[in-house]
């Protein structure tokens, strides 16, 4: 299990560039830019919002202020698990936009330096990779790091025509 | 028709009064929060009857009724007192004061002594 | 004395009362307090202080509050002497502690009034304290205060010119004897007395009268209660014309006048000292100089206006926005053009815009009174905890929303207490540390977008984590591991209810009310609280709160595990169903007989798509609510409660993706959880 994983995530802010916060979804790791994220929280009551995709699965109450949560296995078209007491929620704020993020569980804040990130492969498998913006290698492994903005702003226009 | 300049620095105390002055067919046409703005309003308003309380910042009382004396002879101002302000009532009735009424009072009292004094000559 | 007997004068002039009282007290905090940073009592200060007693003595007298003018009598009494003999050598750091026991005395009652309740605190050993710390500075002060107002009147009277020429005096035509009996109670009888012989001076030649010594005190007022006043007066005036006169005397309650046939007998009254009344000029001794007293700075130009009135106001501009759009943008306009017509439109858009923001900027007040009371609170925890701190503003003139600063004083109290307490050290090791001395808690308050952004922040030695987690485990908070929580995620911890134990509250923070009621409070006001701390370096908590507040008056109610809320206004009553009342349309939709009509039947668990097991009509209650004259019955679970709602828009992210008919935005219940606030018209739409 990752160590003080949080920790690092706010040290030395000057040094965010090329640092990732890595999390896990199933059998794969992923990254995000540590700027973007505010902070980590556990699995909260969630309220559902009526006419939403279902990877928007309803808004939470964070201290006063009230945030969407989004499930990124959903939003990757990937099967719904359950929560447990792993699951976290990243808040993240692109823009002014702030979002929680669902996840399996948190892995670890690695410093993935551009040189190691190559352009994602054209084919799709699925419809995740469009929320790839690269692939980074950090010894053996991989980690998929997350496009935000197409996170947050691409439409899945067959999601609404369902509604 | 019985109008009054109400002369106090307390807010409550203009409040107040007025409440209980309205109720009995008085009409407010002025408050002021210190002898100098009183002697000011008397002059522009010229009420019939002035309530005016002693203790005030800028210009006490006294000194404003005395002022208030001065442009109008016949002027009728009321004292509003406290216990242990009886040399300061004497100088005020030395100086003009037609009556005055003590604090804490009653209704009955401020409306009684105002009427009092509207009749007297 | 009862002195106010009806309830249509009571509440207002109670509203007045409280309201000024609680004033005068802040300004009087504030007094001291300046006082004590330069260590002295000037003598504007002590006059204001003075003022401000014999004020607040004066009101709470009127409105029966006896305990409360008793003690600001006392203080009264000690600052005339203060004012009248300047006595050096003043224990002022004494003085002040007396000062502020006697303002939190009044204001733990004026508190009590407030909310309804009997103002029965009793504050005799605290007037006991003051009176014996009056007579230790009379017994030091030199020659002992000379409060004695009847000794001041016998200098009075020293000053009347006395005649005993006898002959000095025109014989005037009549000579008449009164004496009068004023009524019982009417107070202060030897100046009333005295007021019936000045007036009548005018008229007389000569003017006697029983008891003679009328200025001098209370033998002459007893004397008078009893006997009543005996005047004999020579005049040219009628009998009638001396009885109308004596007639308007004030609080007169019996005269008895009686013409005199032989002048002499004027003369012969036992005490033979009589007084001739020329205009001599005579001035009591001015016994107490009202200077001009220096505004204590906080006055401004300003009105005070009731909030019901503001309310209201605030109402009809919003009915007239409305009002203007249906005008401008009226159907029957359709199609046509009308220039001229448009112009006037715009510009009456503008206007009423402009009128808009007016009214709510009425509403908004500078944060500073708020600001500027938390000096009060960080001068009593430093005298309590030994500990030095200042405290620094910075956005004073950042103007909130009147409901909203109410809710941040208690907040801001609480987390200045606690910075003190538990985050700023004590000077040594302060100094130890190589940090100044003094320790600094900055309050900010900044304007951000459509938020105010307050901040308490301190330079003491900050949160620490590993304490934290302890205690939050301690209390089976942490749901997950350790070290996959964030340094703030950790320093969140502390907002959790339950987190705050009797172990750690101290006399002062913690009592009961613990960090999560911070929170609650500025949730209250739909705002959000965050921590940051730098270990070593300190802490700081943010609070963002909305400008305005939208508030409405809402009906909660339950469907499945999910909560909704109605606005009240548009619920026109509520009843369980029965099936037999329900009736299927030709068109398969579910309606509802009311009384005779025909309403439709809105499933909530179906239109939401919630989860319920109450979904058989009888099981659950109707809501009938009313849009534009259309009706329909929606079916819910259950009514939860009415209350009044802070209505929050739906994040962002959620209203640019989809706008969701029947939803108006969510507020946050007492429990945290989180309400979807019903749009009725979006709902009542075909």
């Amino acid at each position: 299990m990752a160590e003080n994983v949080a920790q690092e995530l706010w040290e030395e802010e000057d040094t965010q560039k090329d640092k990732f916060l890595t999390f896990v979804l199933g059998n794969e790791f992923y990254g995000i830019e540590i700027r973007y994220v505010t902070e980590i929280v556990g699995m909260q009551p969630i309220t559902e919002v009526p006419e939403l995709p279902d990877y928007i699965r309803g808004i939470i109450n964070l201290r006063g202020k009230i945030i969407p949560v989004m499930d990124v296995r959903l939003r990757f078209r990937k099967p719904f698990r359950e929560y447990n007491d792993r699951t976290c929620i990243i808040v993240v704020d692109i823009g002014d936009i702030s979002i929680g993020l669902i996840i399996d569980s948190v892995s670890e804040v690695l410093s993935i330096p551009g040189g190691d990130i190559v352009a994602p492969p054209e084919v799709s498998k699925g419809s995740g990779n469009k929320f790839i913006k690269g692939i980074g290698k950090v010894g053996g492994d991989v980690k998929l790091i997350l496009d935000c903005d197409k996170l947050l702003n691409d439409e899945e226009t067959e999601n609404l025509s369902n509604l | 028709m019985k109008e009054v300049l109400i002369v106090d620095d307390a807010a409550f105390m203009r409040a107040s009064i007025r409440i209980m002055l309205e109720k009995n067919g008085f009409k407010v046409v002025g408050e002021a929060e210190n002898g100098l703005k009183g002697v000011e309003k008397y002059k522009e308003l010229r009420p019939e009857i002035v309530t005016m309380d002693i203790t005030m910042p800028e210009m006490d009382g006294i000194e404003a009724l005395k002022a208030i004396k001065e442009f109008d002879p016949m002027a009728k101002v009321v004292m509003l007192t406290a216990m242990g302000q009886e040399p300061m009532v004497m100088d005020a009735v030395m100086s003009g004061a037609k009556s005055f009424i003590v604090k804490p009072f009653k209704e009955e009292v401020v409306v009684q002594t105002l009427k009092k004094v509207l009749v007297q000559q | 004395m009862f002195t106010i007997s009806d309830r249509s004068t009571y509440e207002p002039m109670l509203d007045i009362f409280i309201f000024e009282t609680v004033k005068q007290l802040e300004q009087l905090e504030q007094l001291v307090i300046c006082t004590e940073k330069s260590n002295c009592y000037t003598e504007n200060a002590i006059n204001e202080i003075f003022r401000i007693m014999h004020t607040i003595k004066g009101s709470a007298a009127m409105m029966l509050f006896d305990n409360i003018s008793m003690l600001a009598h006392t203080i009264e009494d000690l600052f005339y002497f203060l004012r009248e003999e300047k006595p050096r050598d003043i224990d002022c750091a004494a003085l002040s502690d007396l000062v502020l026991e006697g303002v939190d005395f009044i204001k733990v009652e004026v508190d009590k009034i407030k909310n309804g309740h009997k103002a029965d605190g009793n504050a005799a050993d605290l007037s006991k304290k003051i009176r014996s710390f009056l007579s230790i500075l009379k017994e030091h002060g030199g020659s002992p205060a000379s409060s004695d107002v009847n000794k001041q009147l016998q200098d009075v009277k020293q000053k009347y010119y006395i005649s005993q020429d006898k002959t000095a005096a025109a014989a005037g035509k009549n000579a008449f004897r009164a004496l009068l009996h004023f009524e019982e109670g009417c107070g202060m009888e030897h100046i009333r007395a005295y007021s019936v012989v000045h007036n009548l001076r005018n008229v007389s030649t000569e003017l006697n009268y029983i008891p003679e010594n009328v200025i001098a005190s209370d033998e002459s007022v007893e004397v008078i209660r009893k006997e009543g006043f005996t005047i004999y007066i020579k005049t040219d005036l009628t009998y009638g014309e001396i009885n109308e006169l004596l007639q308007h005397t004030v609080f007169l309650k019996e005269l008895a006048l009686t013409q005199m046939d032989d002048p002499e007998p004027v003369n012969e009254i036992p005490q033979k000292k009589h007084i001739m009344l020329e205009d001599d000029g005579v001035e009591a001794p001015k016994l107490q100089k009202e200077e001009a007293t220096v505004s204590s700075g906080l006055q401004q130009s300003l009105i005070s206006v009731n909030v019901n009135k503001l309310d209201r106001l605030m109402d009809l501009v919003g009915e007239m926005v409305i009002a203007e759009a249906m005008v401008t943008q009226n159907p029957d306009l359709k199609g046509l053009e009308l220039h001229n017509f448009q112009k006037a439109a715009r510009q009456l858009k503008k206007i009423t815009s402009e009128l808009q923001d007016m009214v709510m900027s009425v509403r908004m007040i500078p944060i500073s009174a708020t600001f500027h009371k938390m000096h009060r609170i960080v001068r009593d925890m430093c005298r309590k905890l030994n500990k030095e701190v200042q405290l620094e503003l910075i956005g004073e003139e950042t103007e909130v929303d009147k409901n909203i600063i109410e809710h941040i004083s208690d907040p801001l109290m609480h987390l200045i207490r606690n910075s003190i307490d538990h985050g700023i050290e004590a000077a040594e090791d302060r100094k130890l540390k190589g940090k100044p001395q003094s320790g600094t808690i900055t309050l900010t308050a900044q304007n951000a977008g459509s938020d105010v952004v307050i901040t308490v922040r301190d330079d003491g030695k900050g949160l620490n984590r590993e304490k934290i987690l302890q205690r939050a485990k301690e209390h089976g908070l942490i749901h997950k591991p350790e070290e996959e929580m964030s340094d703030k995620e950790v320093y969140s911890l502390i907002f959790l209810p339950g987190f705050s134990t009797k172990d750690n509250i101290s006399e002062f923070s913690g009592r009961g009310v613990g960090m999560d009621v911070v929170v609650k409070n500025i949730e209250t006001v739909g705002g959000s609280v965050s921590v940051d701390s730098t270990a070593g370096a300190g802490a700081t908590i943010t609070m963002k709160i909305p400008l305005t507040l939208a508030i409405i008056d809402g009906m909660n109610i339950k469907v499945g595990s999910a909560m909704y809320t109605i606005p009240t206004i548009a619920i026109k009553e509520s009843f369980r169903a029965e099936k037999k009342n329900i009736i299927i349309d030709p068109d398969g939709n579910e309606m509802i007989m009311v009384r005779g009509q025909c309403y439709p039947v809105l499933r909530l668990h179906e239109r939401f798509r919630v989860k319920t097991d109450v979904t058989d009509i009888p099981k659950g209650i109707i809501v009938m609510v009313e849009n534009r004259e259309d009706y329909i019955c929606m079916y819910a679970d259950e009514l939860v409660g009415e209350q009044q709602v802070v209505v929050k828009t739906l994040p962002s992210y959620i209203r640019n993706m989809r706008r969701i008919r029947g939803l108006a935005g969510c507020t946050l219940l007492g429990d945290g959880r989180i309400s979807l606030i019903l749009d009725i018209a979006g709902l009542v739409e075909k």
